[in-house]
């Protein structure tokens, strides 16, 4: 099993330095996908575990984030695949959306966090993956496509798509200002 | 005259995320240059970018190890919400700082009955508030049945226990005088468990009413100003928050 030692401890300890100081940025992008820290939590956990099994199998080191978020997306999807517990998420949705316009709500920044981590809740999948990884990883479009094996033409209309999803979750005033200027136009 | 834009909001992203390569990223700058809609969308795009970015730049704190079955994502969300709005309401926000949390908060990030169960041992506190806001009588009936577990299991050790159901949103039907099979476990529960409360969302109860539906809810249950003001409220006594 000498083969399977060398794979196990990695032949490049800088690698494998490099996979485990990944763990943060794991956890975080899991937890924009999934909402869940302790969940986020696993799913970084073992995707740094195959990430440092599988590392031989990289062939280019530049290509260590995208190929690790790749790991943690296909983690993501063995998970939602064995979850057998399904949410009502309207319900839930509804219940969000009741609390959160109590008289008091307040502009503060904790609110705002609340309010847009709610909204990109509220994506599909997908469409919230494809965000997060562009906007919160900074990942160009080329690196999401392959992160989630999808065209880049995918990318961009899903990404267009959430935008679009998220600026109407969160952008409720600007819209009826926007509605009165063109009414009081005509 | 075309109501055509000059640029697709799809090149417009792309140009905002810095994705475009020479000659394509120079079109685009020259039409949001000449273009005051476009321009202001330019803006509109960053905000939401850094929206985003900043909304997941303190992801919660770590909690307890996991427990076998896992909270859904959907309702985490939900608990952590109602923790950033008692940051928010209480102000204890601060830009870059997650909320404070008491031991009892954090628990209530990831506060399902199954890690409840698990830890019930361990924990020291003997409050319990019990949040359904989903409906579904095999939803409803499975929180009694978790209800009824948790007090026979305190009442079989010996342990004082406190425990409020609170019920908002579609969850208010835990609480409807109308269905009996309910109303009776209810009942019951009360009886055999003199430390137990019933606790309805105002505004809940506010809204089915403007909506032209009659609230009728089983004796004895108490009206909060809002649910998420209750829950609020015992979070910061220290209570143990199970979404149930």
């Amino acid at each position: 099993m000498a083969m399977g030692i060398e794979v196990l401890f990695g032949r490049d300890p800088a690698l494998r330095r490099e996979i485990e100081g990944s763990r943060d940025m794991l956890c975080r992008m899991a937890y924009a996908w999934c909402h869940d820290r302790a969940l986020a939590d696993d799913l970084a956990q073992a995707a740094v575990e195959k990430g440092l099994r599988a590392c031989a199998q990289l062939r280019d080191p530049a290509r260590l984030r995208a190929w690790l978020l790749q790991i943690l997306a296909n983690c993501l999807r063995d998970h939602l695949r064995e979850a057998r517990d399904f949410v009502d998420i309207e319900a839930i949705e509804e219940s969000v959306a009741a609390d959160g316009a109590t008289p008091e709500e307040s502009r503060v920044d904790a609110e705002l966090v609340a309010r847009v981590r709610s909204a990109v809740a509220g994506l599909p999948l997908a469409q919230r993956q494809v965000v997060t990884l562009v906007d919160l990883e900074e990942m160009s479009y080329t690196e999401a496509a392959e992160a989630l094996g999808i065209p880049i033409g995918t990318v961009m209309s899903r990404l267009c798509r959430a935008r679009r999803a998220l600026r109407d979750a969160l952008e409720p005033v600007a819209k009826d200002a926007l509605g009165m200027r063109l009414r009081s136009v005509k | 005259m075309s109501l055509e834009p000059k640029v697709s909001e799809e090149m417009l992203g792309a140009f905002v995320d810095g994705q475009l390569d020479g000659a394509e990223w120079a079109s685009v700058a020259q039409a949001v240059e000449g273009d005051a809609w476009l321009r202001e969308e330019v803006c509109r795009m960053r905000a939401l970018k850094e929206k985003v970015r900043h909304a997941y730049a303190v992801i919660p704190p770590a909690g307890r190890p996991r427990s076998r079955r896992r909270m859904p994502g959907w309702l985490a969300l939900v608990a952590s919400s109602l923790v950033f709005a008692v940051a928010g309401w209480f102000g204890h926000a601060a830009l870059n700082r997650p909320p404070a949390l008491d031991a009892a908060s954090a628990y209530a990030l990831s506060g399902d009955w199954h890690s409840l169960r698990s830890d019930w041992g361990s924990l020291k506190e003997g409050k319990v508030l019990v949040h359904v806001s989903s409906a579904g009588r095999e939803a409803l009936s499975s929180a009694l049945d978790e209800v009824e577990d948790l007090l026979r299991d305190a009442a079989a050790n010996g342990r004082p226990i406190e425990l409020e159901i609170v019920a908002n949103g579609p969850g208010l039907d835990l609480f409807r005088a109308g269905d009996a099979a309910l109303a009776a476990r209810l009942a019951a529960i009360r009886r055999e468990h003199p430390g137990v409360s019933f606790v309805a969302c105002g505004q809940t109860i506010e809204r089915r009413r403007a909506a032209g539906q009659a609230v009728e809810l089983v004796a004895g249950t108490k009206v909060a100003t809002s649910a998420l003001h209750e829950v609020v409220e015992r979070l910061r006594a220290g209570w143990i928050y199970v979404r149930a």
